[in-house]
């Protein structure tokens, strides 16, 4: 990590960007009977993608890694500031604790509509890797650890994993202000539901809520971080107990529907 | 992970933060440095004590912890720490995280060519899966208990 702290280059690139995306400011239109907002997150994250050697040529290799390095302890201060949220909220979040808690099995919807569609798409038991969670860490150290990362079900984690690292923060930002959009659900569910596990798709999601909602905007950041952290204390056990003998079951289920045999279960090599 | 490393990677980002926080949320940096100095000392007695105690807990849920205890109503400096915190604007600090993330993310994308288009619908579909089940549950749950 040190060199990591040594390469100016890298934190003069961030410095820049971040003048350049706050300058820019949240941006807003109007879209159905609702408002999307884009963030400077946004534009932060999508020049640093830019700046790399496809394209920019602005971050060589060694940033790219410096980077990645880095992220992690550049989200402490982030945290910090969560907890800083959650403590003047806890007599709220007491309150609304029992829709906290039940909401966590909400992250299942993964799998109801998440096989069905890997199946229709021809996915044979990458099904079960992919669709048994949104795959953020600790998910991948279990299907690591149940049937190997070199199996089908290792291929179908990563898959997402990977696409979760490159899009996730794009994509549950722009899914929150349109879920937001569509003015049937209240900021303060949706902002429950931004906690899946991964600090970056909350800040994503609840980042885009704050700014659509800035008269709850506290309530919103505190309720996230706390649904977060009880993601991250549940996920592991959820993926094991339910997630994934739910996604076995739905998975033959659908299986023979489709090609009207049951699957083999030791067969895994296709596509 | 040394900690005198993470602090000098909090320093770096926390200078870039103010920067940030000055531009875009209007607050200036004079103000803020109190908020600052108090998210790093969160954070350093976070990743202290992730390395003291021998439980293994990562030091992301001991910061996250401190900070909450630190200002829940009536613990002592509750108010002055809140007041402090509150001058470093929260989309600020994530403004920076995400450009060091997208600059790292650049080399994943080689590895996202050859996951296949299958697998990335099937990931925008789970994301969308997890997010609309529990908003469904958290929406009912609050309504029931008269929340909204």
């Amino acid at each position: 990590m040190i060199e990591a702290i040594k390469n100016w280059k890298l934190h003069i690139l961030v410095l820049i960007f971040v003048i350049i995306a706050e300058w820019i400011g949240a941006f807003s239109f109007p879209i159905g009977p609702g408002t999307v907002v884009l963030l400077p997150m946004l534009y932060a994250l999508i020049m640093g993608i830019l700046s790399g050697p496809k394209f920019l040529r602005l971050a060589s290799q060694k940033d790219m890694v410096d980077a990645g390095s880095l992220v992690g302890v550049t989200l402490m201060l982030l945290m910090a500031k969560y907890g800083t949220t959650v403590g003047p909220n806890i007599p709220m979040i007491l309150r609304t604790s029992p829709a906290l808690i039940l909401q966590e099995f909400g992250n299942l919807g993964t799998v109801i509509i998440g096989v069905p569609v890997a199946v229709y798409l021809g996915l044979k038991r990458e099904t079960i890797g992919a669709a048994h969670s949104i795959a953020r860490e600790p998910n991948v150290a279990l299907i690591g650890d149940i049937y190997g990362l070199d199996t089908p079900e290792g291929r179908g984690v990563m898959g997402v994993y990977i696409c979760g690292t490159v899009f996730g923060t794009i994509f549950f930002g722009l899914m929150a202000t349109f879920a937001a959009a569509l003015g049937i659900f209240h900021p303060l569910a949706l902002a429950m539901a931004s906690g899946v596990g991964s600090a970056s798709m909350m800040t994503a999601s609840v980042g885009a809520l704050s700014a659509m909602f800035p008269d709850m905007a506290d309530k919103i950041q505190a309720l996230g971080a706390a649904s977060n952290m009880l993601t991250g204390l549940d996920g592991v056990y959820m993926s094991l107990w339910m997630a994934l003998p739910m996604t076995e079951w739905l998975y033959r289920k659908f299986y023979r529907l489709k090609y009207g045999t049951q699957p083999s279960q030791t067969a895994a090599g296709e596509a | 992970m040394k900690t005198m490393e993470v602090l000098a990677v909090l320093i770096i980002i926390g200078a870039i933060t103010l920067v940030g926080n000055l531009v875009g949320a209007n607050i200036p940096m004079i103000d803020a440095i109190p908020g600052m100095i108090f998210l790093i000392a969160i954070s350093i007695i976070g990743v202290i004590c992730a390395k003291v105690i021998p439980v293994k807990i990562p030091a992301v849920a001991y910061v996250v912890t401190i900070g909450c205890i630190v200002t829940i109503p009536g613990f002592p400096g509750a108010t002055i720490f809140n007041a402090w915190a509150q001058k470093v604007n929260f989309l600020a600090l994530t403004t920076p995280i995400l450009a060091y993330a997208g600059i790292s993310i650049g080399k994943d994308l080689g590895m996202l060519k050859k996951t296949g288009w299958r697998i990335l619908i099937v990931s925008c579909i789970v994301f969308i899966g997890t997010y609309i089940g529990s908003t469904i549950i958290a929406q009912l749950i609050l309504k029931l208990i008269g929340e909204i």
